[in-house]
């Protein structure tokens, strides 16, 4: 599985939903609130084994910049 | 289900969203009643100032008293206790902080023993198996309020789901036994009756402290059985001459000492104690028996088995965690094993009477039908929870659901059978809920298994039918709902008179029958209504 499926994976369960589109947003989904956005930041690092710095969880408002952020700490 | 949460801070990561409406952080002034159950559910907040932090903790108590005034009392409301997730202690011995804690806990516990519906969650069982630095997350805390870690959603969900089903009193009821290095250590057969490892050094001791475990959670009402390849006779003798033996004969429930396949046996000790598979736990030191039952039977569990005697303790707390716990242990709880017995000397005994009226005389059986009330009502609770086969609808009911009920206006009876051989207690129930002035709906009717085959089902039915037409009422009407477990019913109500005035597609059944004369009840049963 490839990075981007893998994050789409881990939206899906964390914002209780079958799918996202590719340009899942913090504005275009209503699930994507300011709490559950901390929940995803929490399960990215578990899943990938890394540590987000409160302003870079801060930046990850889209998909494209989730995987942005999780290919710059790689 | 709906849930309301009391809470101060962020708590949505662990109980989740699904179904859950969630105070602001610290508000009571909202107390809604339209909700299935309440949660309260606070943290220990972050303050340097432990003095001041003490009274704050100190005030919960009373903000608890005024959410519990206004609360529907009716509906569950479950209580976590406090747990200090970031011990900052600036002197050695300051103690208020942990002393206002240990009150807010004991009170919980109290309102818990004295309120029915007040049910108390140990919090400490979770926090306590990781250490502060994994307990708390700092960054989080600081983002979102959360100061559990929430990398420990996954973990405090499964633990929650298990406190749920502890309070739903959705367990198993037996434990099946291998004998040879699961109840003692070596092979009986081998090393004869003083040389298996029981009692003395280790590794003798760790056995021993685990069947004086067993015999506690037997004592709780769990069921305990064996199914061991053994020579039966062997293992009657170690029991009678091993003085180190703890369990012993009169602790198990039902045997299958022998060669047989354990698939076959554990069918046979199923039927026999007239239980599910799906509500047997197996347990073997051999792998292979072990992938036998989990082949051929889904249904049973068959937990892992430990190589070390030394890690049998940690096994039992896991096993009884996660399979034989309840919230509380009612009295027919601790009377079930004494009870699966006097029944196994009553089949025994009815070998040697000619017919079945003789024997059915002979028993001297009393039996009581008890309208609901509030010392029976969470027996009345959980007997629709786990009844199966002798269960004509299968509805399953809390106790805030029964009492609801009772509220409405339903007349819900219970019984209670005792013969020479034991008193049974209360095992059958009967939900009728008024249709009008002279109609009733048998809403619910289950008996437990383990005193059926005396004819007791009918005396119990005809005895409140005749109550319903003494008080009025001229009509009963029924329904026959079909489960994979219950077809033991399916031709009760016939049998009973009902006529059966529909049968659905899905093998739902209609019944109805007018209340006319009295019902004749064999005269072997000392009936008293009470």
């Amino acid at each position: 599985m490839n990075l981007e499926e893998k994050v789409k994976e881990i939206m899906c369960e964390v914002f209780d939903v079958d799918e996202v589109a590719a340009d899942v947003s913090q504005k275009n989904c209503e699930q994507w609130d300011s709490l559950r956005h901390l929940t995803l930041a929490s399960e990215l690092e578990e899943a990938f084994d890394l540590e987000l710095e409160p302003e870079e969880i801060a930046e990850m408002t889209d998909f494209d910049r989730v995987i942005a952020m999780l290919k710059s700490k790689m | 289900m709906t849930t309301f949460v009391f809470r101060n801070q962020t708590v949505e990561p662990f109980l989740g969203y699904d179904a859950m409406t969630y105070s602001g952080y610290d508000d009571i002034s909202q107390v809604p009643v339209d909700v299935d159950r309440y949660v309260w559910f606070y943290q220990v907040p972050v303050n340097a100032d432990r003095v001041q932090l003490a009274e704050e903790i100190e005030s919960y108590c009373d903000k608890l008293d005024l959410v519990l005034a206004s609360a529907d009392l009716h509906k569950p409301f479950i209580i976590f206790s406090l747990v200090d997730l970031f011990p900052l202690r600036l002197t050695g011995n300051e103690t208020a902080l942990a002393e206002a804690i240990a009150r807010f806990n004991g009170y919980a516990a109290q309102l818990s023993r004295e309120r029915g519906n007040v049910k108390w969650v140990d919090f400490s069982e979770f926090t306590s198996r990781y250490d502060s630095a994994s307990l708390v997350n700092w960054k989080y805390y600081l983002m979102s309020q959360t100061l559990l870690n929430p990398k420990l959603a996954h973990d405090f969900q499964a633990w929650w789901t298990r406190i749920e089903d502890e309070m739903a009193l959705k367990r198993k009821k037996c434990l099946v036994l291998d004998l040879d290095n699961t109840l003692w250590g070596g092979v009986l057969g081998e090393d004869g009756i003083d040389g298996i490892k029981l009692g003395g050094d280790y590794p003798g001791k760790a056995y021993s402290y685990w069947q004086r475990s067993l015999l506690q959670l037997a004592r709780q009402g769990v069921i305990l059985a064996i199914c061991s390849k053994n020579n039966e006779a062997d293992v009657l003798e170690a029991w009678e001459k091993n003085p180190a033996m703890v369990l012993k004969h009169e602790h198990f429930s039902a045997m299958r000492i022998n060669w047989n396949d354990k698939a076959t046996n554990m069918r046979e000790l199923a039927a026999e104690l007239n239980i599910g598979l799906d509500s047997m736990v197996f347990l073997d030191d051999n792998p292979t028996e072990r992938e036998l039952i989990k082949q051929l039977m889904p249904e049973v569990v068959v937990p892992e088995f430990p190589d070390k005697p030394y890690q049998l303790m940690p096994f039992f707390k896991e096993l009884v965690e996660s399979y034989f716990r309840i919230y509380a242990v009612t009295d027919e709880d601790r009377r079930k094993t004494e009870q699966y017995h006097a029944n196994a000397r009553r089949n025994a005994e009815q070998s040697r009477f000619a017919d079945l009226e003789t024997y059915l005389y002979s028993l001297d059986m009393a039996l009581d039908v008890i309208p609901a009330d509030v010392h029976n009502l969470p027996r009345i609770a959980q007997m629709t929870q786990k009844t199966n086969q002798f269960n004509l609808t299968t509805r399953r009911y809390s106790e805030a659901d029964v009492q609801l009920r009772l509220d409405d206006g339903w007349r819900i009876y219970c019984m209670s059978v005792s013969d020479r051989f034991g008193d049974n207690g209360i095992t059958g129930t009967i939900f009728l809920e008024p249709v009008d002035d002279v109609t009733v709906n048998i809403d619910t009717l289950l008996l437990s298994c383990r005193i059926l085959g005396k004819g007791i089902e009918e005396a119990f039915f005809k005895t409140v039918l005749n109550l319903l037409r003494l008080d009025g009422y001229r009509k009963v009407i029924a329904v026959y709902l079909p489960t994979a477990k219950n077809s033991q019913t399916a031709d009760f109500y016939e049998r009973m008179g009902l006529t059966c005035t529909r049968v659905a597609n899905d093998g739902v059944k209609y019944y109805e029958m007018a209340l006319n004369g009295v019902f004749e009840i064999k005269n072997y049963y000392n009936i008293r209504v009470l």
